[in-house]
């Protein structure tokens, strides 16, 4: 294997940040290996080393015999353009091999403003991006992660996409592979293997079909199946959460510890696609989490663990583990954090023994200003419940808190808007209430608004998303609504929510758009500063695609959607049943503390919910 | 009693790829070791407890160092042989402790008391390099000052006080060397690529930094100098 290091070195004094691109950091494995996976993260070195399904796949990948599993990230424009000077190709970090002599480019496709990233890195890595142009010799370039459960705007760059969970799916895919070289099969045939590897698509399989320029569905080839369905792991704990991950030496974001307390939500939040797509809900025993929280901590030398899920409240036994893990870490400064803590399930205890807690501040979510439209979006949050948790929280102590809210969602009116400004002004005063005097001007309540996004596999899959004009003009009459002392309010970028709607909800076609605009100059959309929406309206007219009709169109709810050949359980019928609970204002209740509400995601895949004690409401 | 705490010096290098690492990193990669390395660390007290632990001065990006310091307090004694093992077996290669020595918890802050640093600064470069360095440091010397531009600020430096020594020009095959002694005062320390890019650009030299080493940190104390463990 080329170790292409002394061709690297080079170039590292005239770049910014170099410790992104020089490996060497405690817990990085090396290895000889016949069988190499690149694994990708299609953004900066410091936004992906946060990532936690990242070091899942490290871990599993380096399992496997003979496999050795390395990371890429995507170089900063000052670093790409030293590459391509050089004409050095994009490498692994661990052995600086060049990412298209490795046997598998794993590339995660986390939210869809990294999609031209990945093209990116193949371009640097020197891979043909259509799947449809590579050669028998190049790698295999599959995907997977958030975004898999759309997969159609990136389908054409990828071999394959793996739809779910990766655990058990890492060794599979691989070992059709091995297979398949042993047995020297062609790239097409290679190809036809993996889409039997259950939750496995293979995009050249899968012809789209139009009549009279509508999408009327896919045809799938006679070696592959109709519908993927999504990979579930059964049971969390069947591997242990990640113990000796790579330890950045670079400052990341989210530098610290990390295990998976639990994987799904079935709160129900209807604008939710990961509360959707991840189900069932499956908690990690108290045992585990005190036992890997622990190891992970002593094995990387962090000064914080953070017990990280989609809802980490909801676990049924966090405050016996927050016990637990505070008594073992008394006196060390080492903290226990958790990504955010719900409206209705704070409580001061639990936010005492997390003890960093109250420099940080709290976030809450009510999401909309009214509880009409919260029973619309199924957020089981009343203002009561708001103001109870904040007037607990400023009476223990605290001086900030977050909230979030969304604009945009289905039957919101003025009146929902303008009450987001009467519930931050209300929330601000029973704050005020229970603060002494002397401290008052150090309250703070930030607010922060984004646009609301119409996800694949939710209820409001078939909405329209509001067109730019109307996102201003309901910005507008927010910021006359809200108190103005105390608040700092801050938007989403509403021309990153409209992108971000195009691709999520987009077709095939809208590969070519993301060619274009990358081919334009578009990286790092994500990075505010390096968003520029004139590349992609320039990628839209140049392909001739009216972006409009794919965020801002109301669907038939019988049309036929570009994912429907994905199946993440959930049913179609539960969806438009949901969908009409929304429109009626009607709540659904959680499936976890009461029964099963029918979405069909247990007896598809043959799951459950697995929870480690019993939920209190 | 309880509060009687032990403070280890240790010396490190910063080599290899680890070079590229910024003061910042260079801290928070030793702190994990630490913690990795299981070593009963003080902590602060106050609103945010954290490891009691204080570095030497700070190394550029891109700049290696062989002998570098740091101290951390302990809240219980631990042979140093059996510490420095510790350490060790937790740190990554390039950034590694090498020894190690409890020092007098009366003594002056690391920042305080390390003052004089040596520096290699490797060139490459034509023939004449090696003779045209030697009459620009001269020229620079008898000058007196040499005003140093950095983002943006300009900073004034008095030679005689800034470099206890002259520089020492040395060759190796077509390598030259450029051996710096320089004081560190209050207000900032003479950057050495500073020094020797004024060298260069003085007599326009054909000549290129391939890289810079701090090769030493020494405490000046009564007039003579020695190494801080
Ligand atoms: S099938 Fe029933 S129990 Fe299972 S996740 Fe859906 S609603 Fe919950």
């Amino acid at each position: 294997m080329s170790d292409l290091w002394s061709r690297v070195e080079p170039l590292l004094a005239g770049v910014e940040r170099p410790t992104r691109y020089i490996n060497s950091e405690w817990g990085a494995r090396h290895g000889d290996a016949d069988y190499r996976v690149a694994l990708v993260y299609p953004d900066a070195y410091e936004i992906g080393m946060a990532n936690q399904a990242l070091q899942i796949l490290y871990d599993r990948f380096g399992a496997i015999d003979g496999v050795a599993a390395e990371r890429v990230f995507v170089p900063w424009t000052d670093m790409a353009d030293a590459m391509r000077a050089a004409a050095v190709p994009l490498y692994t970090l661990e052995s600086c091999t060049p990412v298209s002599a490795c046997d598998l480019v794993g590339i995660t496709l986390p939210y869809e403003l990294t999609y031209q990233n990945i093209l990116e890195v193949l371009d640097l890595a020197g891979i043909p991006l259509r799947a449809a142009d590579r050669a028998e010799n190049d790698p295999l370039v599959i995907g997977g992660g958030p975004c898999a459960f759309n997969p159609e705007p990136m389908a054409p760059f990828f071999d394959a996409i793996l739809v779910g969970d990766g655990e058990d799916a890492a060794a599979e895919i691989v070992s059709a592979h091995r297979l398949a070289i042993a047995s020297g099969l062609s790239r097409a045939e290679t190809l036809a293997a993996l889409a039997r590897v259950p939750g496995v698509y293979v995009p050249a399989l899968y012809e789209p079909q139009y009549e009279d320029g509508v999408f009327v569905g896919v045809t799938a080839s006679a070696d592959a199946p109709a519908v993927v369905r999504k990979r579930v792991l059964a049971d969390l704990d069947t591997y242990r959460s990640p113990i000796c991950t790579v330890v950045p030496f670079m400052d990341v974001v989210h530098d610290r510890a990390g295990v998976e307390v639990l994987r799904g939500c079935a709160r129900g939040c209807r604008f939710c696609q990961a509360g959707m797509v991840y189900r069932p809900v499956r908690e990690r025993s108290a045992d585990s989490i005190v036992r890997d929280a622990t190891a992970a901590l002593q094995c990387t030398g962090y000064d914080e663990v953070s017990l990280t899920s989609l809802s980490t409240a909801d676990h049924s036994q966090l405050e016996d583990v927050l016990r637990r893990l505070s008594r073992r870490l008394e006196g060390t400064g080492v903290t226990v954090s958790l990504p955010s803590l719900r409206v209705d399930a704070f409580n001061v205890q639990v936010a005492r023994l997390l003890g960093g807690g109250k420099k940080t501040g709290l976030t809450f979510a009510p999401e909309a200003g009214t509880q009409r439209l919260r029973n619309v979006i199924n957020k089981n949050v009343t203002e009561e419940d708001l103001l109870r948790t904040v007037t607990q929280a400023f009476s223990a102590g605290w001086r900030r808190v977050k909230l979030y809210f969304m604009i945009g969602l289905p039957t919101e009116t003025d009146e929902d808007i303008t009450g987001i400004g009467e519930l931050v002004g209300r929330v601000f005063r029973a704050a005020r209430e229970v603060t002494p005097p002397g401290e008052r001007g150090g309250m703070r309540v930030a607010v922060s608004v984004s646009t609301f996004v119409p996800k694949a596999h939710t209820p409001f899959q078939w909405e329209a998303q509001i067109p730019l004009e109307e996102v201003r003009r309901r910005q507008a009459l927010l910021r006359a609504s809200m108190p103005g002392k105390g608040v700092d309010l801050s938007y989403h970028d509403s021309d990153v929510s409209f992108l971000e709607g195009v691709l999520s909800r987009g077709g095939r076609e809208v590969a070519d758009v993301i060619e274009a605009a990358w081919r334009g100059g578009a990286r790092f959309d994500a990075w505010t500063e390096e968003f520029k929406p004139q590349r992609w309206a320039a990628a839209f007219e140049e392909t001739g695609i009216d972006p409009t009709t794919i965020a801002n169109r109301v669907r038939r709810v019988d049309e036929t959607l570009p994912w429907d050949h994905i199946s993440v359980g959930v049913t179609r019928a539960y969806l438009r049943i949901e969908r009409d609970n929304a429109l009626a204002a009607q709540t659904t209740v959680d499936c976890t503390f009461d029964g099963c509400t029918g979405c069909g995601v247990c007896g598809s895949s043959l799951v459950a919910n697995i929870l480690a004690g019993e939920r209190r409401g | 009693m309880a509060d009687t705490t032990f403070r280890l010096r240790v010396r490190y290098g910063k080599t290899g790829r680890l070079r590229f690492l910024s003061h910042l990193e260079v801290v928070h990669g030793l702190e994990r070791a630490a913690r990795r390395a299981g070593l009963p660390y003080a902590v602060t007290k106050g609103f945010s407890p954290h490891m009691k632990i204080s570095f030497g001065p700070a190394l550029p990006v891109g700049t290696a160092g062989l002998g570098e310091y740091l101290d951390v307090w302990l809240r219980s004694y631990v042979a140093s042989e059996d510490a420095l093992a510790l350490l060790v077996g937790a740190s990554a290669d390039g950034l590694a402790p090498e020894a190690v020595r409890y020092v007098p918890d009366r003594e002056a802050s690391l920042g305080a008391i390390l003052t004089i640093a040596k520096y290699d600064v490797v060139l490459e470069g034509g023939p004449a390099l090696p003779e045209g360095l030697r009459s620009s440091f001269a020229a620079i010397i008898a000058e007196g000052v040499l005003a140093v531009e950095h983002k943006g600020k300009q900073k004034i430096f008095e030679l005689a006080s800034t470099l206890p020594k002259e520089p020492v020009v040395s060759t190796d095959g077509g390598r030259t060397t450029v051996g710096l002694t320089v004081r560190i005062g209050e207000r900032g320390s003479l950057r050495p690529e500073a020094l020797v890019t004024a060298a260069l650009t003085r007599e326009a030299l054909d000549g290129r930094i391939a890289s810079v080493t701090r090769t030493e940190l020494l405490v000046e104390e009564d007039g003579s100098w020695r190494a801080p463990l």
